[in-house]
């Protein structure tokens, strides 16, 4: 594995998706803020904070799954289809390096994606009384956390299947992991072992998205502590880590047609 | 006879130092080949039921070090897959590849070799000098030699004026070039090309074609896909010709050059000439002999048929008008291999 290698792909990912109007996404975040904070505080007296947090959080990470698997599912495949693959896997640069170059470069435009909305955010609740907390960076953390786990689902995705099925089955990882836990929980309320099982299956296969989501902490003001951000960290890399094992091992058999 | 071969920065070789009427000098030959494919076979999977598509198989050649060799064959006849297999993009089922004298599947050899695909596609929002520096990165060209390395590259394929633009603004030529540049930018030792020349206007064919001359006069191996035949015939040193995955003919262009036929038209009809008793074989280059009116048109297919044929010609008192050499040109090679579908050594179908 050579860092320049992967340094190399990982910016000129980062330069293609910043250029190919993935920034548009941010003035509709903008927007949706503004939206959010003219036509629903005057209904929420007295919660017009809240409902600015609340709304611009979810935005953010909405807008950003909207990025991951929509720019992430064509990502590979497209290279795949078109043949700039082969032009790059036909230099020196081994199949993993290239797959880790396209992850890396995808995360950065995420965080510059997150860093933009993230100050258009702060300043909208720094002219809302009583809104600006401290806690909010913790909250978009976890959220590019969140979303880096899921560019690594999309990535095992788009090296295996087509993309619009890519995308479905990222969307599907997304969902199921924000219900991973009450999956589980409905599941040993089952009387029969099969469902209970299967339920298990399901918790362990998912990533349990949950753990990034600190919405409701952050709208309540209760403190997200260090403890929850390092388990968090661990869990996300790890999930990252072995998703990009996987995907590399599956495509290092696939065959590339120039 | 004696036949000498110039190679650029070496001195005039007779042909006896050459091998096997090859144009390497003896210090290049005793070099491993450039490339070395031996029983190489690649069965692909297709479809919900799996059926096998044949890609290649059984193809072995080798090509030596300065060579230009040329792989020739329709659509589909196994050409890219071939290709793919030499750079690890396709895993073949079974054979054995050699690039450098290092197995394919190594990156080392991978770093000195340039690539350039049948259809080149690019990302859309880089310029081409971004495009560039991006394959130096990949290349581990050091950074201080990065711009002079793209320059040299655009410049060398003409792109210098349009490497500020964005790739998604680029036609197919430009692309072509630009592709061609990537390939260049390692300094190859070994150069492959698949259809080099497509989607290029005849201006752009021959600036390549002078390219792909000074590259070779400069002693990069090159092996080039093409069904343009005219090209191959002006670069290639060998050529392999594929047929639905099958190597039907691999052959020196100058094994080929040699291989002559002659035309001899005399006076007479067809008619009177077939009466003269004049051999069989040699009325094959005339029509109908019934109807056939005029000089007659006989066929030699060497040079003792010629003679045979002279000698029957002045036996039978008929006037001998012109003997005019045809040599059995690559696209005549070409066409009869795959009309007759069969392996094809030599020369000869």
């Amino acid at each position: 594995m050579t860092r320049r290698h992967v340094t190399a792909l990982a910016r000129g990912t980062f330069r293609e998706t910043v250029r190919d109007r993935v920034f548009y996404l941010v003035a509709v975040f903008g927007f949706l803020m503004l939206a959010s904070t003219a036509v629903l505080s005057p209904l929420t007296v007295g919660a017009q904070a809240k409902i600015v947090t609340d709304v611009g959080l979810a935005a953010m990470v909405l807008l950003g799954l909207l990025v991951v698997v929509f720019v992430g599912s064509g990502m590979v495949r497209k290279e795949m289809e078109k043949g700039t693959i082969t032009t790059i896997l036909a230099k020196p640069v081994g199949r993993r390096e290239y797959l880790l170059g396209k992850y890396l470069g995808l995360s950065l435009t995420m965080a510059a994606m997150l860093a933009v909305m993230g100050g258009m955010f702060l300043l909208l609740t720094l002219m809302s009384p009583g809104a600006f907390s401290l806690r909010f960076v913790a909250a978009f953390y976890l959220t590019f956390l969140e979303l880096a786990v899921i560019n690594a689902v999309v990535v095992f995705f788009s090296t295996c299947v087509s993309p619009v099925l890519a995308a479905i089955f990222t969307l599907g990882v997304f969902v199921v992991g924000h219900l991973s836990q009450s999956i589980r929980d409905f599941g040993r309320l089952q009387e029969g072992p099969l469902m209970q099982h299967l339920t298990t299956v399901v918790y362990y296969l998912t990533p349990n998205l949950e753990i990034f989501n600190v919405r409701g902490a952050v709208v309540h003001g209760d403190v997200i502590g260090t403890p929850h951000l390092v388990l968090a960290t661990l869990y996300g890399a790890c999930w990252a880590a072995l998703l990009l094992l996987l995907s590399g091992a599956v495509f290092s058999r696939r065959e590339l047609r120039g | 006879m004696t036949r000498q071969v110039l190679v650029e920065n070496e001195p005039l070789v007779p042909a006896a130092a050459l091998i096997a009427g090859s144009a390497i000098p003896v210090s290049r030959a005793a070099q491993p080949p450039a490339l070395r494919v031996a029983d190489l076979t690649k069965t692909f999977r297709s479809g919900f039921a799996r059926r096998r598509l044949r890609g290649v198989e059984g193809v072995s050649f080798s090509v030596g070090r300065g060579e230009v060799f040329a792989l020739l064959g329709h659509n589909g006849a196994g050409k890219t897959t071939t290709i793919g297999c030499l750079l690890d993009l396709v895993r073949p089922d079974r054979g054995e590849i050699t690039l450098l004298g290092c197995d394919h599947r190594d990156r080392r050899a991978r770093a000195r070799i340039g690539y350039l695909p049948e259809r080149p596609y690019f990302f859309d929002y880089l310029t081409g000098r971004e495009l560039l520096e991006f394959y130096c990165d990949l290349l581990d060209v050091p950074r201080r030699e990065r711009r002079d390395r793209v320059d040299g590259a655009l410049r060398r394929v003409g792109m210098m004026p349009d490497a500020g633009r964005r790739l998604g603004k680029y036609s197919k030529g430009m692309l072509q070039r630009l592709g061609l540049a990537q390939a260049l930018l390692g300094e190859p030792e070994l150069l492959i090309l698949d259809e080099p020349m497509s989607g290029l206007d005849p201006m752009g064919r021959r600036e390549v074609r002078t390219l792909l001359q000074e590259l070779k006069n400069q002693g990069c191996t090159i092996v080039l896909s093409s069904h343009i035949v005219p090209d191959v015939e002006q670069l290639a040193d060998a050529v392999g010709i594929l047929r639905e995955g099958r190597l039907v003919l691999n052959e020196r262009l100058g094994a080929l050059a040699d291989a002559c036929a002659y035309r001899v038209r005399a006076a007479g009809c067809l008619g009177e000439a077939a009466r003269c008793g004049l051999p069989p074989w040699a009325l094959s280059g005339g029509g109908d002999t019934a109807a056939a009116q005029g000089p007659a048109d006989l066929a030699a297919a060497d040079t003792q048929q010629l003679r045979e044929l002279l000698d029957a010609c002045h036996a039978a008192g008929l006037p001998v008008l012109a003997v005019e050499p045809r040599r059995t040109g690559l696209e005549d090679l070409f066409l009869r291999t795959h009309e007759h579908g069969t392996v094809v050594h030599g020369g000869k179908a």
